[in-house]
């Protein structure tokens, strides 16, 4: 017993240092793979509060893009009002289209706070829970995806951008109809990766990229980018498909939020998958 | 009482700057500039190792309060912490510390400051950048990333820790 307390006497500031370093490795292994609470993360809401004031400031220094943006949004918008349309059906017959129903809601955003340089790189939304928001809802631009929610609170939540390590989102490239996941490798913020395309079939350069909508989580057919490159992986029949991104994330400021409102049906039936399969990423 | 309010403001106003400036600035290449080591550096130099190992591992959790790194400041400064009194050893002039001068270039010295100060943020930053990435195949890129970064850091903090020292001195 003499010798044990000798023993922590002795390295007590090694064994303290061991001890805060376990606490802090282990905030960031768990934090990363199950994100329990929002302590520690900027969907609090001091630091949300903190982060707010700064963006404040910092949106009118890209005032001018996010404008332009929006304005081009518009004209999209304006060109399906019914004022803009040439009414062809004038005096025909009416017919009341019970055929399609809302399947996707749409909850608008201001970024807060982002990075696009580290490894793993989140962004903070103005949107919490009380405005529905809640863990595993997409999140898109006008441009492009943007992520997954991954942690809410009251009134803010963190977005898993896609660049960060594991976000896996199923696209797929247009026409051809090859469908992959999406990866990054955590250098250069404007090119993704997309795997597990089969390199027997060849992939023409700036073909588009949209999502497959195979999670339920995007419709289909959101914008991701563009291919650039494609090199075989080597030692596997597989491309290597580098992906430009259409939405440039240094810049950006307004997303949506989107919601499927048949998920938890989609969620509900897939748990019927016998177990062999791999799990989803979310 | 004064001493403690000075290194206070100091500490205080070194983690304002990381989070209002430096955690926006992203000049691309895997450079991420961490200034706020410097905070942990500028305490007096007879601080015991225990109360410093604290109050930096207090210090990186604020900062990953504010930044969504989840750990990561924390792990990497408490490192800072913990070496900061070996190196100091390491490098101490031949008779000790004088009590009345401060860990900062004018009182020090140039050589000494880039020795100790460079080691510690190398160490810091190869720290940060490998659990980061957590990925053997990546490393020549944690190197990059460290080295450029260290760098940057580096030069950002003397200004920062000249701009500190002469505010201070100015209200004290």
């Amino acid at each position: 017993m003499r010798n044990l307390l000798a023993f922590l006497r002795r390295f007590r500031v090694f064994l303290l240092f061991v001890f805060l370093q376990v606490i802090a490795l282990y905030i960031n292994i768990s934090y990363f793979y199950y994100p329990k609470s929002q302590f520690l993360t900027t969907s609090n809401v001091m630091s949300a509060k903190f982060l707010e004031m700064q963006n404040d400031v910092n949106k009118h220094f890209a005032l001018e893009d996010n404008n332009i943006a929006l304005q081009r949004e518009n004209i999209q918008l304006r060109m399906k009002l019914k004022q803009s349309k040439y009414q062809e059906t004038h005096g025909k017959v009416f017919i009341n289209d019970t055929a399609f129903k809302q399947q996707y809601t749409y909850i608008p955003a201001t970024i807060i706070n982002s990075t696009v340089t580290r490894r793993n790189n989140y962004f903070t939304l103005n949107v919490g829970k009380s405005q529905g928001v809640y863990r595993g809802l997409g999140v898109f631009s006008n441009n492009g995806i943007v992520g997954i929610v991954h942690t809410a609170s009251e009134h803010y939540c963190i977005v898993k951008s896609v660049l960060t390590k594991d976000i896996n989102i199923d696209i797929l490239i247009e026409r051809s109809g090859l469908f992959g996941f999406l990866k990054w490798d955590g250098k250069n913020p404007r090119i993704g990766t997309l795997t597990g395309i089969s390199n027997d079939i060849k992939i023409k350069k700036w073909s588009t990229v949209v999502t497959r909508g195979g999670s339920g989580i995007f419709p289909k057919g959101i914008p991701v980018g563009k291919v650039i490159k494609a090199e075989p992986v080597e030692g596997e029949p597989l491309w290597d498909v580098r992906i430009l991104f259409s939405e440039n994330y240094r810049i950006l400021q307004n997303v949506y939020v989107i919601k499927n409102l048949h998920l938890p049906e989609l969620r509900s039936l897939e748990q019927h998958i016998p177990e062999d399969e791999e799990d989803e990423d979310l | 009482m004064i001493l403690v309010a000075k290194y206070f403001w100091r500490f205080f106003f070194l983690i304002l700057f990381q989070l209002v400036i430096f955690n926006h600035f992203e000049p691309g290449l895997g450079i991420q500039i961490m200034v706020y080591p410097l905070c942990v550096f500028l305490l007096p130099f007879e601080m015991p190792i225990i109360p410093l190992m604290l109050l930096s591992f207090g210090a990186g959790l604020t900062i990953d309060y504010f930044s969504d790194s989840f750990g990561l400041h924390a792990s990497s400064l408490l490192l800072f912490g913990y070496l900061r009194p070996i190196f100091l050893k390491m490098y101490a002039p031949r008779d000790g510390y004088d009590p009345l001068k401060e860990p900062i270039i004018r009182d020090m010295g140039t050589r000494w400051f880039l020795l100790t100060f460079g080691y510690l943020m190398l160490i810091h930053h190869f720290w940060f950048f490998f659990f980061e990435i957590f990925r053997l195949g990546d490393f020549l890129f944690v190197l990059q990333k460290t080295i450029l970064s260290v760098v940057l850091s580096f030069i950002s903090a003397l200004i920062l820790q000249s701009f500190v020292v002469t505010r201070t001195k100015a209200q004290s």
